[in-house]
């Protein structure tokens, strides 16, 4: 990083605080600070849905993914188009119309209170757990890139990003997502650009795209029906549209994003942007990740893309033995690429896949080798594969753009998060259990307070993470068991009339429970969660709900 | 940029046929889409 770099990268840091700071004057009321007045444009809330979703260990996860997987990461996204037109239907009209702070308040409306609190107590722990991940995995990665210390990145990210939620409140949330969603889109074209120009002499683009093709890189779709297979068509149409029903519909970080659109019109319009545009954009995040694979069939690759973890073997005559061996394998696959390109015959393409595997042999023996030297079972160095590309691999000024494209990710993620276990925690528990008759006034301030003590929560959460590798997959867990059963509750909220108060409190916790055994005792892969808890919460549910003859009339909303 | 603050009319709802049609049209895009996919993938794997 030279000095061009680092002048963008404080540029975009200075300015997106200082616009979401000036948000403050929109942000005087309850309604305006938490849900903007309900005043918002489909568009800046569509790209707020976007850039909510899209977070930094999505983005540099996702290309290193393509970099080593390929694209079929794709197929984990095909059900969110369906899963947005039933919300568009269902959740976005009765909330709106509901005209809710929280998406648990209505649940309050329809059950009773022990339901709502459940439902947003189960919300403020995964997401305030999350968020301390969601700041945890880019600073473990940046501060890596950057040279910078673990705690530098993490209270960069997370006390930035908190100063200008608590102070702007959603209104500074969503227009920071919309610059955040255009520095993002930018930084990926223009590294798109970089990348394919810096093939060399005669590999064109579509060149490029054929050794990916060959190696199958390019694999979008897959119709196996093995439940052990984690994405496949399949698990996306079902699974997926599980999981985005009840992460768009029932996660209060974006139900928020569609209740400050100006009407229900708006709302669906927000939604329905995504339906397009969501599955167009990751395959183009994916496409960046297959460029680096393919700019690195030219270019001798790091055998190990973490560097401190490299640092700690290097020195070793084992690991000075694979390296050899790696950049033998390298070598013999440039030639045997170079070879296929220029003649595409099938012995030119098996002698290039044999090389291919070669090489990817080598390099997991690396991986192996780093595992057992470190005594490190999860090392995985995938997510670090797109930031240590940019590093050493694109122009001055190109760099920044980037790294403020990761920063931009990270936080347009944190911030909704943030104001969305703010409003849970003062609308759902110090409004409803607290204080009852409380002003505007003091609503905001408690607010602020909520979003900053969520914030510094999540920046020490996030200071552990780091440390304890395995607590992103408990994190992971831990929401996978929330989300499907959560879903099932407003199922039984919104299309199960006999539904009742005690059936949808202890179905929820039997949803949880059967995702729990589910976990423990299948192999089943964690998308089919969400089905299960949705199933078991349903019928369980409703089943509890028919013993209950003294429950309360069904509230229509 | 402009800030909105307060809607300043009763905001028109778009009716539920128009609607229909647009979920329609995401349906059909869905699968035009990913027949695309589809394609892209064999046409660079062969």
């Amino acid at each position: 990083m030279r000095a061009l770099d680092w002048a963008v990268v404080v540029a975009y840091l200075v300015y997106v605080i200082w616009d979401g700071i000036r948000m403050t004057k929109h942000s005087g009321n309850v309604e305006g600070y938490f849900l903007a007045n309900r005043s918002l444009p489909w568009w800046a809330v569509g790209l707020s849905v976007m850039a909510t979703q899209l977070s930094a260990i999505t983005l540099v996860g996702t290309t290193g993914q393509a970099y080593s997987d390929g694209m079929r990461f794709i197929q984990f996204y095909y059900g969110l188009p369906l899963a947005m037109i039933i919300l568009c239907i269902t959740a976005v009209p009765f909330f709106y119309r509901a005209n809710v702070y929280t998406a648990y308040e209505y649940l309050e409306r329809r059950f009773d209170a022990k339901v709502r609190s459940l439902t947003s107590f189960f919300f403020l722990i995964s997401r305030g757990l999350g968020v301390g991940v969601i700041i945890a995995a880019p600073s473990v990665i940046l501060s890596i890139v950057l040279g910078w210390h673990e705690m530098t990145t993490i209270f960069v990210i997370g006390l930035s990003t908190t100063i200008y939620t608590m102070i702007g409140g959603v209104q500074a949330v969503t227009w920071t997502d919309v610059k955040q969603m255009f520095v993002i889109f930018f930084g990926l074209f223009v590294c798109m650009f970089v990348i394919i120009s810096q093939f060399p002499a005669g590999v064109s683009f579509t060149d490029g795209l054929t050794l990916a093709g060959a190696t199958g890189k390019l694999t979008t779709v897959s119709l196996s029906f093995d439940l052990k297979e984690k994405y496949t068509l399949w698990s996306g149409m079902i699974g997926g549209l599980f999981l985005f029903l009840s992460y768009f519909g029932c996660d209060q970080s974006q139900v928020q994003r569609f209740l400050t659109a100006k009407s229900v019109s708006e709302g669906r319009t927000s939604l329905l942007m995504s339906a397009f545009l969501k599955i167009p954009m990751q395959f183009m995040i994916l496409l960046v990740g297959v460029l680096v694979f393919v700019f690195y069939q030219f270019t001798a690759p790091p055998m190990i893309f973490n560097q401190v973890e490299v640092g700690k073997v290097a020195q070793t005559a084992q690991y000075q033995t694979l390296k050899g061996e790696f950049d033998t394998a390298h070598h013999t696959r440039e030639q045997a690429a170079e070879h296929f390109l220029k003649d595409r015959t099938d012995a030119t393409k098996q002698e290039y896949l044999a090389a291919d595997k070669a090489f990817n042999a080598s390099r997991k023996n690396a991986v192996d080798y780093v595992k057992t030297a470190t005594k490190n079972d999860s090392f995985n160095d995938v997510n670090y594969v797109f930031p240590t590309f940019v590093v050493q691999n694109m122009p001055m000024g190109v760099i920044g753009l980037i790294i403020a494209a990761i920063f931009a990710a990270a936080m347009s993620s944190i911030s909704a998060e943030l104001n969305a276990l703010a409003t849970a925690t003062t609308i759902d528990f110090y409004r409803r259990h607290f204080k009852k008759d409380a002003t505007d006034r003091q609503y905001v301030f408690f607010g602020r307070i909520a979003t900053f003590v969520w914030g510094i929560f999540a920046c020490i959460v996030a200071t552990y993470a780091t440390n304890i590798g395995s607590l992103i997959e408990v994190v992971n867990k831990f929401g996978s068991f929330f989300y499907g059963s959560l879903l099932g509750v407003f199922v039984l909220a919104f299309a199960v009339k006999r539904a009742r108060p005690r059936g949808a409190f202890f179905g929820l916790l039997f949803g949880i429970s059967s995702v729990w055994v589910a976990s423990h005792f299948t192999d089943i892969e964690f998308l089919w969660f969400n089905v299960i808890g949705c199933i078991v919460t349903v019928i369980s549910g409703y089943l509890i709900s028919l013993t209950d003859r003294g429950g309360i009339d069904v509230v229509e909303v | 940029m402009k800030h909105t603050t307060k809607p300043e009319e009763p905001p028109v709802e778009k009716p539920d046929a128009w609607w229909y049609k647009v979920y329609f049209a995401v349906i059909v895009t869905l699968v035009v889409v990913i027949a695309l996919l589809q394609t892209f993938t064999y046409y660079f794997s062969n």
